[in-house]
């Protein structure tokens, strides 16, 4: 068998109405850079990073997907395979924050349904074109039972925080049912766009 | 006389003749067309279907679609004047309800263009010819405008000692702190993302079935850009009606892709993706079956070559010697699956020993290389 870099491999996916920020979140975790000369997003894009929790070697494999409906055929393919997904609205933009129970239905209707989900209100530097309050973005969050945070790409808040939350939920998942270690490698190897690991191993 | 010099003269013959011979049009633009003298503008207008062939029309068809374009914006634009009837009409087609479904997707629109070629400076800087009835107009007429008062405007009660109260408004700005350099500029003038702004509205307006997509954007961008850079100043002063058109005829080849209802038929992006599949399998198994076995699907990397032939892959000079080649092929499409496929063979080394991970990343952000070579592939595998 190849020597392997990581002991686990998470596949997470960013989705969220046009110009919240999605690229730039995945930019300032992958790159720890951010810059506002970003072109649109056009089909899915992908990133990968190495973290490391809790003694594991974790491998995030993360898309970022296209905002606009006509999109959604493309995307939505993407949902099955992902472990955890985040929902980015923008803080200074109602309507994306409305969207936010669409592009949940969406993740009901596409998504595995132990997904782990986080929604994160981007753009929190910009606290003078605030439209959407925290408390609103807390209450929506408790209503679905999903974890939430208010974030910044520009000013590097809580983005490594998000991530590796969303990692750690996973892992509490996985950990439970990963009896071995090596055999959970293999599956993540050969059937990368599958099931999660752990559920590979022990179904 | 230098080769380069030779084939300016080539095509300026070609451009002088009473009827163009357009076999021999092609044939010369499809090995690339010299940036001198505006030549890639006219070129691309006669192989995009909007200059005719008979030189005797070709200026009387020009001012024709001009003053069309003009009416398109006094009748879009510069007339309406905002909406007619009671905001509360219910009714789906009231004026209210259009001005409102309009300006939804003008919000898509302004959010893309402001990301156009960031690379480069172009799309930031003003255009020598703004549209005078819209930047003159105390900034009504101007349709960034128009989204941000219709997200952006509040009002506040401030109150002041015993019953006085005052109510000051203010309107806030979008583009301060997000768009960067892609700042609206003052009355009298206009950027020229703002040109490509107006042209993408009014499309989507003429267009309703299919309406504003992301990428189209990037469609329009090339083209205008070679248009507003064109050595002759009355072109360039058309160079937004010109653009329109072309545009226009283009997105009639292409507009399939852009519709999700028909990405199955046979014009469709899946259909596509399909034929470079088997492309790439008759012509390199190997690497065809490595992506296979990593689940490394076409539309990873595929979607966004096709949907905007290629014009997010290379910088605006490469894109724009490409689409010389794409816009002089008869069978444009096809061309554009070998070129892609070419693209894969490529970096075939690299796919073959590398794993999921850095292959899509390959695939996702195709190292610069010189055109010539990827085009030269192309042309190789189309004549297998």
């Amino acid at each position: 068998m190849a020597k392997k870099t990581y002991d686990l491999l998470f596949k997470l996916l960013l989705i969220g109405d046009s110009g919240v920020g999605k690229t730039c979140i995945l930019f300032r975790f992958s790159d720890n850079h951010f810059t506002t000369t970003f072109i649109s997003t056009i089909g899915i894009d992908f990133k990968i990073k190495t973290v490391e929790l809790r003694g594991k070697k974790i491998k995030l494999q993360i898309w970022d997907t296209a905002g606009q409906e006509r999109f959604h055929t493309i995307t939505t393919s993407y949902y099955r395979g992902a472990m955890g997904i985040m929902l980015v609205y923008d803080i200074t933009n109602e309507k994306t924050f409305d969207d936010i129970v669409k592009w949940l239905r969406n993740i009901d209707e596409h998504a595995n349904e132990d997904v782990e989900k986080m929604i994160l209100g981007n753009k929190c530097d910009m606290e003078e074109k605030r439209v959407v309050s925290k408390e609103r973005g807390e209450a929506i969050a408790r209503e679905h039972g999903i974890r939430f945070m208010e974030t910044s790409a520009k000013a590097n808040i809580n983005i490594d925080r998000a991530f590796s939350e969303l990692a750690e939920a996973i892992l509490d998942k996985t950990s439970g049912r990963e009896a071995d270690a090596d055999h959970a490698r293999i599956a993540v190897e050969r059937r990368p766009s599958r099931a999660p690991p752990a559920r590979a191993c022990c179904s | 006389m230098s080769l380069h010099k030779a084939r300016i003269k080539a095509f300026q013959d070609v451009l002088e003749q009473d009827v163009i011979d357009i076999v021999q049009l092609q044939r010369l633009a499809f090995n690339g067309i010299p940036d001198e003298k505006g030549l890639r503008s006219i070129v691309w207008k006669i192989l995009l279907h909007y200059v005719p062939h008979e030189k005797n029309t070709r200026e009387a068809t020009l001012q024709k679609k001009r003053q069309l374009y003009q009416q398109f914006i006094d009748e879009i634009i510069v007339t309406p004047g905002g909406p007619t009837d009671h905001p509360l009409n219910i009714s789906p087609d009231s004026s209210w309800s259009t001005y409102f479904k309009d300006n939804e997707v003008l919000l898509q629109i302004d959010k893309d263009v402001r990301r156009l070629c960031p690379e480069i400076s172009f799309f930031q800087s003003a255009t020598e010819f703004p549209c005078e009835k819209v930047v003159n107009s105390n900034g009504m007429k101007r349709l960034h405008k128009r989204v941000e008062q219709s997200m952006l405007t509040y009002a506040t009660l401030e109150r002041r000692g015993l019953g006085v109260s005052k109510l000051s408004s203010e309107i806030r700005r979008s583009d301060s702190v997000s768009s960067g350099d892609y700042a609206p500029l003052n009355e009298g003038c206009e950027a020229h993302w703002e040109v490509v702004e107006r042209m993408l509205f009014l499309y989507a307006k003429l267009n309703p079935g299919q309406s504003y997509v992301q990428g189209m954007n990037e469609i329009i961008g090339p083209i205008y850009h070679t248009f507003a850079i064109d050595a002759d100043k009355e072109n360039r002063q058309h160079a937004e009606a010109d653009c329109f058109f072309c545009f226009t005829n283009l997105m009639a080849e292409i507009r399939d892709f852009f519709i999700r209802t028909l990405d199955e038929t046979e014009s469709g992006i899946n259909y596509m993706m399909g034929k470079l599949s088997h492309c790439l399998r008759k012509n390199d198994a190997d690497v065809w079956g490595r992506l296979e076995a990593q689940e490394l699907r076409p539309q990873y990397y595929s979607f966004r070559w096709l949907t905007l032939l290629l014009s997010q892959e290379f910088s605006l000079p490469d894109v724009e010697r490409i689409w010389d080649s794409l816009f002089a092929d008869d069978n444009r499409f096809s061309f554009l699956i070998y070129i892609c496929c070419a693209m894969i063979l490529l970096v075939r080394d690299n796919l073959l020993s590398g794993d999921f991970a850095s292959n899509v990343k390959l695939l996702q952000n195709f190292p610069p290389m010189d055109v010539s070579l990827i085009l030269n592939k192309a042309v190789e595998i189309s004549n297998v």
